[in-house]
């Protein structure tokens, strides 16, 4: 038979930074699954936020709106991505013409794109961890 | 639970992460959640409590614009980290900054900070300063190694500049050292208004006022959106 959780211990994906979400929430699940679900529930707006002001060709918004989904990740130990976040928010400061943003904007888009999907299995796992 | 605070975040993970650290400290009972500060404004005109957990980036006014409006100031402890609000930070006596995500015993010792933290002091000699101002049709100001009597009417507006400030009359500039955080409360109300973080003007000399700013012999004065209200209800307009 398969065990989800060897030895009781939650594994986070690999690019979840574990020991800093040990550490953020001193190793409480039920608070863990909770913020999972919130990250969840806000991220589709945040994410639309970012679509629009890339559309409306506003660069100040476009960093406006990065910055703001940026401690989402935090809160979910991805730290990487809040890294990313912040790059491409000093590349808006340093490059506000919008087209040599594209390619930098496509990753960056592209890696939310995952990243939401990587955070939703995470909190279906801890919701699953919890209810043991 | 011996303090009260409301909460004004726009990320909503945010304020949930914070509810859920207070309600586990048993320490602070939130009294509400808001995600704009004229909401918060609202509020507070009408509640009292020890503290706020500001946010200071959010749609509309910001942060320190709520603090602007507040006729009390509790303890506050910023949800920021950004450096350039160090000086607003220091101006507004802020207990402390929580940096988004924070963990729980950091939560735990700005809760320490604001616990240890002496309350504001009832502002006596002020209110009574601030009485005599009414009754009296001018003020003094030391400037120049001197005291120079000013009537209200005759000052246009006074301007932040740091740690000092700017008296504007028709024909002449004064600056002396205070804040104008410090004068809102000094003036005379019947002539003066606060209008913007750097700017308090006289109601009485005001030529005209368009979207977000108003207009004082040629003088382009910013009004800051959370203000703009309190500016028109002060007007006479017919």
């Amino acid at each position: 038979m398969n065990r989800p959780f060897p030895d009781n211990t939650f594994i986070f994906h690999e690019s979840v930074n574990a020991a800093y979400i040990i550490d953020l929430y001193s190793a409480d699940y039920i608070m863990i699954e909770e913020t999972f679900a919130d990250v969840v529930n806000e991220y589709p707006s945040l994410m639309e936020g970012i679509e629009a002001a890339w559309l409306s060709g506003d660069v100040p918004a476009l960093k406006r709106a990065v910055h703001k989904i940026k401690p989402l990740f935090g809160f979910v130990g991805l730290t990487s991505i809040q890294a990313q976040c912040l790059h491409f928010e000093n590349a808006c400061e340093t490059t506000p013409s919008l087209p040599s943003l594209t390619s930098e904007f496509t990753l960056l888009k592209n890696t939310l794109i995952q990243t939401r999907s990587i955070i939703e299995k995470e909190k279906e796992r801890l919701a699953l961890f919890n209810s043991r | 639970m011996n303090l009260s605070c409301i909460i004004v975040e726009d990320l909503q993970v945010a304020a949930n992460y914070l509810i859920k650290c207070c309600e586990k400290s048993n320490l602070v009972e939130v009294k509400g959640h808001f995600t704009n500060v004229p909401d918060a404004l609202l509020f507070v005109n009408e509640n009292t409590v020890d503290l706020i957990f500001l946010d200071v980036e959010m749609p509309g006014p910001n942060g320190f614009e709520l603090l602007d409006q507040m006729a009390f100031l509790p303890k506050i402890i910023l949800t920021t980290s950004k450096k350039e609000y160090a000086y607003d930070a220091f101006e507004y006596r802020v207990t402390d900054f929580l940096k988004k995500p924070f963990t729980y015993e950091r939560f735990l010792e700005s809760l320490r900070k604001v616990q240890a933290a002496p309350n504001t002091p009832a502002p006596v000699a002020e209110t009574t300063a601030a009485a005599e101002t009414e009754a009296s049709d001018h003020i003094y100001i030391k400037s120049d190694g001197k005291l120079i009597r000013l009537s209200n009417d005759s000052i246009l507006f006074i301007e932040s500049m740091g740690d000092y400030v700017k008296f504007v009359t028709a024909d002449k500039k004064y600056i002396t050292h205070n804040t104008i955080k410090n004068l809102e409360d000094k003036v005379s109300k019947q002539h003066f208004l606060k209008v913007h973080r750097s700017y308090i003007v006289n109601l009485h000399k005001i030529d005209d006022m368009r979207e977000n700013c108003l207009f004082i012999s040629g003088a382009e004065i910013p009004v800051s959106k959370a203000f703009r209200p309190i500016v028109i209800s002060r007007l006479n307009i017919l």
